[in-house]
C-alpha cells in the first residue's frame, strides 16, 4: 500500500515538473535574440512580410494570450504545427521517439550486460590482472569523447573494413525498420530484417554505451568493495555463508541499488541527448530534431520535443524510484 | 526542380528556356504574356495544365488574399498579379510599370501547382505532399530525413534517366564524406576542402562549381571609421582574398570587385579585384584620419563555406596594419541575420561578414536588397547608388545593363564591402553517374545520366 501511494505521489510530481518545463520552455522563447520570421523567409523580405508571417503564425499576439492558447492546445493533445514545415509538431516527434527510445534501450542494455560482471570481477580479484584489465578499460571509457569514438569505429568497421553500412537508420524496400518489426519478421522466419537493424544500431548504441558502461563498471566496483568490507558480511562469512551467495545473494543487490537510480537518470538523459552520436551517425533521432528546431528557432517543435522528453524522464524516474522503493522498503515509508 | 516547374528555367550555364510556357514577350510596360504549353499533366490526379493553374501560382505568391501570405513574395518582386488571356492560352504576368527584371525572375519562382488540389487540401498536406509536372513524382517523405521520388511515366519531356531519386539528408560533413567514399550516395553536396583529397584517393571525384552567392564584409557607412571611403578601400587593399581562397579554400573560390558576380546582367568585367597591398592601406588609413581604431568583424559560424575562417584571416590581415587593430566575433547565424535584416541601418554590427545568393542573376537583385538606401539588408546610403539603381529599373536592354555596370563601377570604387570570394559549390560524384553541376547550386536530377 505505501508503495501505490508512493507512485502516486511522484506521478503528481511529475505532472508538475511538465507544466514546469512547458512553462520555462514557452518563456525561454522571448528572451532568445533573434525571430523565427528569420529563418521562414529569405534575407530580403520586406519588412510587411515579416510582420504579416508573424501575425499568421500567432506570434504577434500578447504573451499570456500565446500561452494561455498553447495550454489549451497541449490539454486537447495537441502540440501545434512547425513554424517552418507547416508540419504536425506531434507526427514529428512521434515519428523520432522510437528511434531515440530503442537506440538508448540497446545502449543501456550492453551497459548493464558488461559492465556488471566487469564491476563484480573487478572488485573481488582487486589488484589482480584482471581488476588492471576493467578499471583500465572503465578509464578509457569514461575519457573517450563520444564523437571521436563514433568517428573512429565508423573508419574502422564501415570504410576500411565495410563490414556495417556508414549512417543512417535500417530500411527495406524504402521503409524504415525499427525493432517490433524487424522482430515480427524474424518470427515469420526472416532474419533479413533484424540483422539489417542490427548492422545499422550496433555501432551508435556500442558508441553511446560506452561511457555508459565504464561508469557503471566504476560504480559496481566500488559499491562491492564498500559492501563486502561491511560487519554484516564478515558476520555472515563467520556463519559459514558460500562466498557465492554471500557476494551475489548479499553483496551485488545492496550494491544495485544506486546503480539502478543512475541507470535511470542516465536512460532519460539519452532520450533526448544523444545529439553527437545521432550526428556522427546520422541517425534521424530526437536530438537531432531537437538542435534543428533550435537552429531554426522553430519554438513551438522545441517545445514539442521537450514536452515528450521531459515526460519520458519523469515515467522512467517515476519507475526507478518505484524500483528502489520495492528494493529498499525504507525509501517508501520516508 | 524534380517535380514542381516554373513558366521557364535555366539550363546549366543559366540561360533561359522554355520550361511550362513555349514563348514570352512583353505586351506592354506592365504586361508580360506567357504561351502556355499543351501536354503537361499533373502527378496526382493527372489533369493537364491549364492556364488557370499557373494564375493561380502566381497569385499564391504574390497575393496574400489568395490563400496566404507567400515566403516567396520577394522572389517575384514587382509582380502584382496574373491573370488569364481571353481566347488564348496564355497568362499575363502584370506589374505597376516596367518591370525590367522579367522574365528573369521566372525560372525556379512562382512553380506551377494544380489549383483545384490546392485548395481542396490543408497547408500541412501540401507541405508533405507534391502535385506537380515535372519528370519525378514524390512517393515518400520523412521531413529532414529523406525523400524518395520515382520516375514520372506521363513526363512531357522523354522519361528521366534516373528511375529512382533519394535525397537523404546529412548535416554531419564526415558522413557525407563516408557515405560518398562507400559508394552509399553518387552525388554529395558541400564536400569540405579538408576532405577533397580523401575523396580524390577513393573511386568518387570532386566537382568544383561556381555558385551564384558571394561572400563580403560588408561596413556601415553610417558608422565611424567605416564613414570615410579611404578608409574602407584601405580594408580591401589589406586583405589578400588571393592567398584566403588558395590556402583557407583549397582554391574553391574566385576573387571578387564589385557586387555582381561574373556572367550575371550587369556586371562590369573590366574591374579587377583590388590588389594586396597593406602599404597603400597603411597610407590609405592614416589620410582617412582614423588611425590607431579598432573594428570588430561579426561572422556566423558555419554558415558559408569556411566561413570562420575566412573571416580569421580577414581580421589578422587588417590586424597586421600598424595604424589598425582587428578583432573578431563569432556568432550564430540566426541571432547575426536577425539584427541585421530588421531594415534599419543604425541597429546591429557595423562591420560583418556575410554571404549572398542571386539565382535570378541580375545585378540589382544583390544591389537592391544589399545597398540601396532602403535595402533589407543595406549597409550603405548612397544617393549616386540609389539614383543608378532606380534608373536602371525603369529600363530595359542595353541601356539598363550600362547603368547597372555604373553601380557597380561606383560600388568598387566606394568599396562599402570588402570584396572576398565567389562562393564555389564543391560536390562528390560516384563514378556510377554522369552529372555536371550547375551554377545555382540546384540538383536537377533530370540532367543526372548513368555512367557510359
Amino acid at each position: 500500500m505505501d508503495l501505490v501511494r508512493f507512485i502516486i505521489k511522484r506521478s503528481l510530481h511529475g505532472v508538475f515538473v511538465i507544466w514546469g518545463v512547458v512553462t520555462t520552455v514557452f518563456l525561454l522563447r522571448f528572451v532568445s535574440p533573434s525571430r523565427v520570421t528569420t529563418f521562414i523567409l529569405p534575407l530580403d523580405a520586406s519588412q510587411e512580410t515579416r510582420d504579416q508571417i508573424a501575425s499568421e503564425l500567432g506570434l504577434n499576439d500578447p504573451i499570456y494570450v500565446q500561452y494561455a492558447e498553447y495550454l489549451w492546445d497541449l490539454l486537447h493533445l495537441d502540440m501545434g504545427q512547425s513554424y517552418i514545415s507547416g508540419l504536425s509538431v506531434s507526427a514529428q516527434v512521434f515519428s523520432r521517439l522510437p528511434v531515440s527510445v530503442e537506440l538508448a534501450i540497446l545502449a543501456g542494455i550492453i551497459a548493464i550486460v558488461l559492465s556488471i560482471p566487469l564491476g563484480v570481477i573487478s572488485a573481488t580479484r582487486r589488484n589482480q590482472p584482471a581488476d588492471y584489465v576493467a578499471t583500465s578499460f572503465s578509464l578509457l571509457g569514461i575519457s573517450t569523447p563520444n564523437f571521436w569514438l563514433g568517428l573512429m569505429l565508423v573508419l574502422l568497421f564501415a570504410v576500411y573494413l565495410g563490414v556495417f553500412p556508414t549512417s543512417g537508420l535500417a530500411r527495406m524496400g524504402g521503409e524504415r525498420v525499427l525493432f517490433p518489426r524487424a522482430f515480427i519478421q524474424l518470427l515469420t522466419g526472416d532474419p533479413q530484417y533484424l540483422i539489417a537493424w542490427l548492422s545499422h544500431i550496433l555501432l551508435p548504441a556500442i558508441t553511446l554505451g560506452t561511457y555508459f558502461t565504464a561508469l557503471i563498471t566504476r560504480l559496481t566496483r566500488s559499491g562491492m568493495l564498500e559492501e563486502l568490507g561491511k560487519p554484516y558480511i564478515t558476520a555472515l562469512r563467520a556463519k559459514g555463508l558460500p562466498e557465492v551467495l554471500l557476494r551475489y545473494q548479499h553483496a551485488l543487490t545492496n550494491t544495485l541499488i544506486p546503480i539502478i537510480t543512475i541507470l535511470g537518470l542516465q536512460l532519460g538523459l539519452l532520450i533526448g541527448g544523444a545529439v553527437i552520436t545521432e550526428a556522427v551517425f546520422d541517425y534521424p533521432g530526437l536530438g537531432t530534431l531537437l538542435v534543428d528546431s533550435i537552429y531554426d528557432r522553430d519554438w513551438i517543435t522545441v517545445q514539442g520535443i521537450l514536452i515528450v522528453v521531459g515526460t519520458g524522464f519523469v515515467i522512467v524516474n517515476t519507475a526507478v524510484d518505484a524500483l528502489h522503493a520495492y528494493l529498499d522498503p525504507r525509501v517508501s515509508k520516508q | 526542380m524534380q517535380s514542381y516547374e516554373a513558366l521557364l528555367r535555366r539550363d546549366a550555364d543559366g540561360n533561359i528556356q522554355p520550361e511550362l510556357a513555349t514563348d514570352w514577350e512583353r505586351i506592354d510596360p506592365g504586361r508580360f504574356r506567357f504561351y502556355i504549353r499543351e501536354g503537361p499533366r499533373f502527378h496526382q490526379t493527372g489533369n493537364e495544365l491549364a492556364p488557370e493553374d499557373v494564375v493561380y501560382s502566381i497569385n499564391r505568391v504574390v497575393k496574400p488574399s489568395v490563400g496566404f501570405e507567400s515566403p516567396q513574395t520577394s522572389q517575384l518582386a514587382g509582380v502584382t498579379g496574373a491573370e488569364v488571356v481571353d481566347g488564348e492560352r496564355a497568362v499575363d504576368l502584370l506589374s505597376d510599370g516596367l518591370n525590367p527584371l522579367l522574365p528573369r525572375q521566372i525560372p525556379n519562382n512562382g512553380q506551377v501547382i494544380e489549383k483545384e488540389w490546392a485548395q481542396e487540401h490543408e497547408k500541412s498536406y501540401i507541405a508533405q505532399h507534391i502535385n506537380g509536372t515535372g519528370p519525378f513524382q514524390l512517393t515518400s517523405y520523412e521531413q529532414d530525413v529523406r525523400a524518395v521520388f520515382e520516375r514520372y511515366d506521363d513526363y512531357w519531356r522523354d522519361e528521366a534517366a534516373v528511375s529512382r531519386l533519394t535525397f537523404a539528408g546529412a548535416q554531419e560533413p564526415s558522413v557525407r564524406v563516408n557515405q560518398l567514399i562507400e559508394g552509399e550516395t553518387d552525388i554529395t553536396v558541400n564536400i569540405p576542402p579538408q576532405s577533397v583529397s580523401r575523396v580524390r584517393s577513393s573511386e568518387a571525384s570532386i566537382t568544383p562549381a561556381p555558385s551564384t552567392r558571394i561572400i563580403y564584409a560588408a561596413m556601415k557607412t553610417t558608422v565611424e571609421p567605416f564613414t570615410s571611403p579611404q578608409f574602407r578601400r584601405a580594408m580591401n587593399y589589406a586583405v589578400d582574398i588571393r592567398s584566403i581562397i588558395e590556402n583557407i579554400l583549397s582554391g574553391f573560390g574566385s576573387a571578387t570587385a564589385q557586387p555582381t558576380l561574373e556572367g550575371f546582367f550587369g556586371h562590369n568585367p573590366e574591374l579587377e579585384p583590388y590588389p594586396y597591398d597593406p602599404e597603400q592601406a597603411t597610407q590609405l588609413v592614416e589620410e582617412s584620419g582614423f588611425a590607431d581604431t579598432t573594428v570588430t568583424l561579426h561572422t556566423p559560424v558555419g554558415r558559408y563555406l569556411r566561413d570562420v575562417q575566412i573571416a580569421q584571416a580577414v581580421v589578422e590581415m587588417i590586424d597586421e596594419l600598424p595604424n589598425v587593430t582587428a578583432e573578431l566575433k563569432q556568432r550564430e547565424f540566426g541571432s547575426l541575420s536577425s539584427e541585421l535584416v530588421d531594415g534599419d541601418i543604425t541597429t546591429g554590427p557595423a562591420f560583418y561578414l556575410i554571404g549572398w545568393g542571386n539565382p535570378q542573376m541580375d545585378a540589382s537583385q544583390t544591389l537592391i536588397p544589399t545597398l540601396t538606401s532602403d535595402g533589407t539588408l543595406t549597409s550603405w546610403q548612397n544617393d549616386k547608388l540609389d539614383t543608378l539603381v532606380e534608373q536602371a529599373q525603369n529600363t530595359s536592354g542595353d541601356e539598363r545593363k550600362q547603368l547597372l555596370q555604373e553601380a557597380n563601377t561606383h560600388a568598387h570604387n566606394q568599396a562599402p564591402w570588402i570584396f572576398l570570394n565567389r562562393q564555389y559549390s564543391v560536390y562528390g560524384t560516384s563514378p556510377r553517374v554522369d552529372w555536371q553541376p550547375r551554377r545555382d547550386e540546384r540538383i536537377d536530377a533530370y540532367a543526372v545520366n548513368p555512367a557510359e
